[in-house]
């Protein structure tokens, strides 16, 4: 048996040992989830950066097309074009806030994924669990497509394809496809397929659940299958036109980029795309027929086809904006997916919430009034009512309100207050409101980014495998 | 009263309404009527059903709350409800919750009562505890005490290992009360 296949059994069965409590087995899953021939096609790279700690150690590990920046640890595990983004880690000497605890950092914090398979995973953010404020760890967890491990250290996880879990420290769970959570900490939990929860104990909770059979039209997975599902064909679709700027080395510079603004050059960019100053454009980012107004961004795994961005626009990770307008300050959650076509626009009004993981599919045009809050499913106007809500409205609420399959409790000004920080958060860190001055953020940092590659071993026991290394200043 | 014992206050299970294991709920409405029409030892009247198996031991009771809550389309509200459990919602949204949805669903529906009648005894009956059960020597003490305890309608009267009668707390109630009336005070 050759080193990868015993790797990647060893995993398995990790991940196994630790959700056997919750009568959940990934063998089935993890099948066919990487073939191994692909593990050798593709380059491992990091970044060089004089804003980031250059200090990654990888041992006994498979990192196939997949990202490295800032401090990270990888030991004993199979990355496939995945993103490992340590630039917003906490630093030595800076002093960890958390609720009346005041924790200084004795060293820069480290991203440490050990016994683990990611596919196609985003990794970024920091450890928010002030038990662990130096290591964002995650071991002995499979996540699987496109999902999202933001600032959630892990342990004994499964992820499914597209689900995101945010700011949450997680122990032996199994987060169901197109999942979304962000409760703080989370042990022994299984979701379904579509469950959205935003949980802070004491101030609020949100809880939306997809209607199954609806869900299974855009994400599904079985045991018997590879995931499938209009969000997968979608992204198939366009497959082709990143082979070309992971085919290069070098890549001739599009220069009608702005000073003030980055565009990593592992993003797609097609005519006819304008972009403003301080946008941000992250890795695997897709770009085609669209303005990105002063100050958005377009994270990673992003596709923004055929829309306008007014500005001050996030995009968070997986977001996916096709035939739209988004009047300034719109956010737009992890992995959401607005699809308006061309005689059908979507049109969102100035300062809306596309909460995460949101699905907005239309044949009519459909608009979005200004500061309003939407979730779940959305294919018409009868929806967008049911899944909506005035953020005027939504402060007004005290205890608790349910609206179709949504449910709320706890006090709508402070949810409201949450969502509006973390924008503005996100905003100034990715340097969208720079002024030529001060407020400097990831879109003008990023300019000083270089990239190098690793390859694997290319035959032999050790195929797919990558030589032990360390790379420092 | 004092040297009472609970065969003296139990009703022999010969005079009970009885239905079998696989009877549908309707049949054993009609066997709780048959019942009480028979039943004159008391103005008080049967108020359950006791459910047999092949062998004629009782391996239920079903109660007119229960009955009740059959019809009530509980059931469906349950599943909404669970899935709150696991997600940190206090009780008291969940009850807020579970009110909205009963009030949304009307009981009273021809085609719902029609589902429930067919319903067999099994999917509704109440399994008997272990503190439900008394010997028929037992003195009244031991059977107030467990009815209090417990906060049974009524206990099962056992010989050995054979249930033979229902020892019911209105007719216990009705014994103390008795006794408690000749103090005029």
């Amino acid at each position: 048996m050759r080193e990868l296949e015993k790797l990647y059994n060893r995993i398995v069965q990790r991940v196994n040992i630790n959700l056997r409590e919750l009568d959940f087995d990934v063998i089935p899953f993890a099948r066919e989830l990487i073939p191994p021939d692909q593990m050798t096609k593709f380059y491992a790279f990091y970044g060089i950066t004089p804003d980031h700690p250059l200090d990654l150690h990888f041992k006994h590990s498979a990192l196939a097309g997949s990202y490295f920046l800032g401090k990270c640890r990888i030991n004993n595990s199979l990355l496939y074009k995945s993103d490992i983004r340590g630039d917003e880690l906490k630093r030595k000497k800076q002093v960890f806030r958390y609720q009346n605890f005041e924790i200084p950092l004795t060293t820069d914090e480290v991203i440490a994924i050990e016994d683990s398979i990611l596919v196609k995973t985003l990794v970024h953010n920091f450890s928010h669990d002030p038990e662990t404020a130096e290591k964002f760890f995650i071991k002995n967890t499979l996540a699987m497509d496109y999902s999202n491990i933001h600032g959630a250290p892990s342990d004994g996880c499964f992820l499914g394809p597209f689900a995101t879990v945010d700011l949450t420290t997680m122990r032996d769970c199994a987060i169901g496809c197109y999942s979304y959570v962000q409760a703080g900490e989370i042990n022994h939990l299984r979701t379904a397929p579509g469950t959205i929860w935003v949980n802070s104990p004491g101030n609020f909770n949100f809880l939306y659940s997809y209607p199954t059979e609806a869900l299974a039209h855009y994400v599904s997975f079985s045991p018997e299958n590879v995931p499938w599902g209009v969000l997968f064909d979608f992204i198939e679709d366009r497959k082709d036109a990143f082979q070309r700027v992971f085919d290069f080395v070098n890549l001739d510079a599009i220069e009608s980029i702005p000073d003030t603004a980055s565009l990593d050059r592992f993003a797609v960019v097609l005519p006819k795309t304008r972009i403003e100053d301080n946008v941000l454009v992250a890795q695997r980012a897709y770009l085609e027929n669209s303005i990105l107004g002063k100050g958005a961004n377009a994270q990673e795994n992003c596709f923004i086809i055929n829309s306008h961005l007014e500005g001050l626009n996030v995009t968070a990770h997986g977001a996916k904006i096709i035939e739209a307008n988004l009047e300034t300050g719109v956010f737009v959650g992890f992995n959401s997916f607005l699809y308006g076509k061309p005689e059908s626009k979507l049109n969102i009004g100035k300062g809306s919430i596309i909460m995460p993981h949101t699905i907005i599919d239309i044949d009519e045009t459909l608009e979005i009034p200004a500061d309003h809050m939407v979730w779940g499913l959305v294919r018409n106007d009868k929806e967008l009512a049911e899944n909506s809500i005035a953020l005027e409205q939504l402060v007004k609420v005290e205890t608790s309100f349910s609206r179709g399959k949504m449910h709320f409790e706890g006090r709508g000004k402070l949810f409201v207050k949450a969502f509006k920080d973390r924008i503005h958060h996100i905003l100034d860190v990715n340097g969208a409101f720079y002024d030529g001055d001060k407020n400097e953020g990831h879109a003008q940092r990023n300019q000083n980014l270089s990239l190098n590659t690793i390859q694997p071993f290319h035959f032999g026991e050790m195929e797919g495998m990558y030589p032990d290394i360390q790379i420092q200043p | 009263m004092e040297n009472s014992s609970v065969k003296d206050l139990m009703i022999p299970i010969s005079e009970y309404a009885t239905v079998v294991l696989g009877t549908p709920l309707a049949d054993a409405v009609t066997a709780l009527e048959k019942a009480q029409e028979a039943y004159t030892a008391s103005k008080y009247q049967h108020r359950a059903i006791l459910v047999l198996d092949n062998n004629d031991n009782v391996v239920g009771k079903i109660g007119q709350l229960r009955v009740l809550e059959a019809i009530e389309p509980e059931y469906d509200v349950k599943d909404k409800i669970k899935e709150l459990n696991h997600y940190n919602f206090s009780e008291e949204y969940q009850a807020q919750l579970r009110n909205k949805y009963r009030s949304e669903v009307p009981i009273l529906k021809t085609e719902q009562l029609k589902v429930i009648a067919t319903k067999k005894v099994e999917e509704f009956m109440q399994k008997p505890s272990s503190g439900e059960f008394v010997a028929e020597s037992c003195t009244l003490d031991t059977a107030i005490h467990k009815l209090v305890a417990g906060r049974h309608q009524s206990l099962l009267v056992t010989r050995k290992e054979k249930i033979i009668g229902i020892l019911r707390m209105t007719d216990v109630f009705a014994a103390v009360f008795h006794e408690i009336r000749v103090f005029d005070v």
